[in-house]
């Protein structure tokens, strides 16, 4: 079900220009990738003051309050970015394993922003007042890092498999992965 | 004795480094950008410019270095391809004038706490340079080989 949504999506003439003019997909992606940039260092500095990396002379509530809005603009425009891309080759990404563990991971990123938050994130003056930053604060900074470096390197892994739509459409190949139910989706070739 | 380039004859250099590259430039454009947007009053306005700075210049430092190495390293894998790139040779010419930039004008203004139209213009003036260097490199896998 999951499968034709994706070939519906695809085929909607919107997602269709992105993906048949030649610009706009880069662009997308460099507007991700810039994305990335500018706020990944944010999300980064966020982490690495926690662990007392960085920004030392600042206190906690200064750098965590005063970077969660930009933070959370940053991740609009990235996450707008990966669905613009992700539409117009969903059925590619469906397929694609890296893709998978992309998902997985940023749904780890949601959990974690869940269950550290109140201890954490929304606490930042009460870890400013303890003597030493707590292990619990810093167990979330390392998560997280380990998290969005992981985000980062399957989003690269991505551009790197290329599912055989062809061979799969002409019921060769399962997809390689279960649940794929290739006769039913048999359509022309590409 | 011809050797050929070990980074070839591994199947996982190239991605490998391609993320410690993305890293990289997380780290060094993404602290850039947190100075760039307190210098347009976007953000962190309880700092001074130039006490952020001195808080980060360091980190910057090594992502341009994690930057330029890994840089350094994926050019090797395929130098001939890369230098009849056009998308390629742009980012060259975008990151030279970004760096000269950064630490010429960029640091004068920032230790000299300029906070009015001056320091918007050279914000705004950075943080296009980076990211041209960025929209570059993505678009070096898009145009077409040779010159």
């Amino acid at each position: 079900m999951i499968l034709s949504l994706c070939q519906w999506a695809q085929d909607t003439s919107f997602f269709t220009a992105i993906r048949g003019s030649w610009n706009v997909y880069p662009v997308i992606m460099a507007t991700h990738l810039l994305g990335i940039a500018l706020f990944g260092g944010m999300i980064l500095i966020t982490d690495m003051r926690l662990l007392r990396w960085a920004m030392r002379n600042r206190s906690i509530s200064d750098v965590v309050d005063q970077l969660r809005a930009p933070k959370r603009v940053g991740f609009l425009i990235v996450a707008a970015c990966g669905v613009l891309m992700l539409g117009s080759k969903a059925e590619e990404y469906y397929y694609n394993i890296f893709f998978r563990i992309k998902l997985v991971l940023l749904l780890c990123v949601f959990l974690h922003g869940i269950i550290f938050r109140s201890s954490v994130y929304a606490n930042a003056a009460a870890l400013d007042r303890a003597p030493k930053i707590p292990g619990r604060a810093k167990l979330a900074a390392i998560v997280s890092l380990l998290l969005w470096t992981g985000i980062a390197c399957a989003g690269r892994a991505i551009g790197y498999v290329e599912p055989p739509l062809e061979r799969i459409h002409a019921g060769l190949l399962h997809g390689g992965l279960p649940m794929v139910q290739s006769v039913e989706n048999q359509r022309s070739v590409r | 004795m011809l050797m050929q380039n070990p980074l070839n004859a591994s199947e996982s250099a190239f991605p490998v480094l391609e993320c410690l590259h993305i890293i990289g430039f997380a780290i060094s454009v993404g602290t850039i950008a947190i100075v760039d947007f307190r210098l347009l009053g976007l953000g962190m306005l309880r700092q001074k410019v130039t006490d952020l700075n001195n808080d980060l210049w360091l980190w910057t430092l090594a992502g341009l270095i994690i930057v330029v190495f890994t840089g350094l390293l994926l050019y090797s894998s395929d130098p001939d391809m890369y230098y009849l790139n056009v998308a390629f040779l742009f980012k060259m010419a975008c990151l030279s004038a970004a760096i000269i930039f950064h630490y010429t004008i960029h640091r004068k203004v920032i230790s000299s706490d300029a906070s009015g139209e001056y320091g918007k213009v050279v914000a705004c003036l950075s943080l296009t340079l980076w990211a041209s260097v960025i929209f570059g490199g993505i678009f070096i896998g898009f145009v077409n080989a040779g010159l």
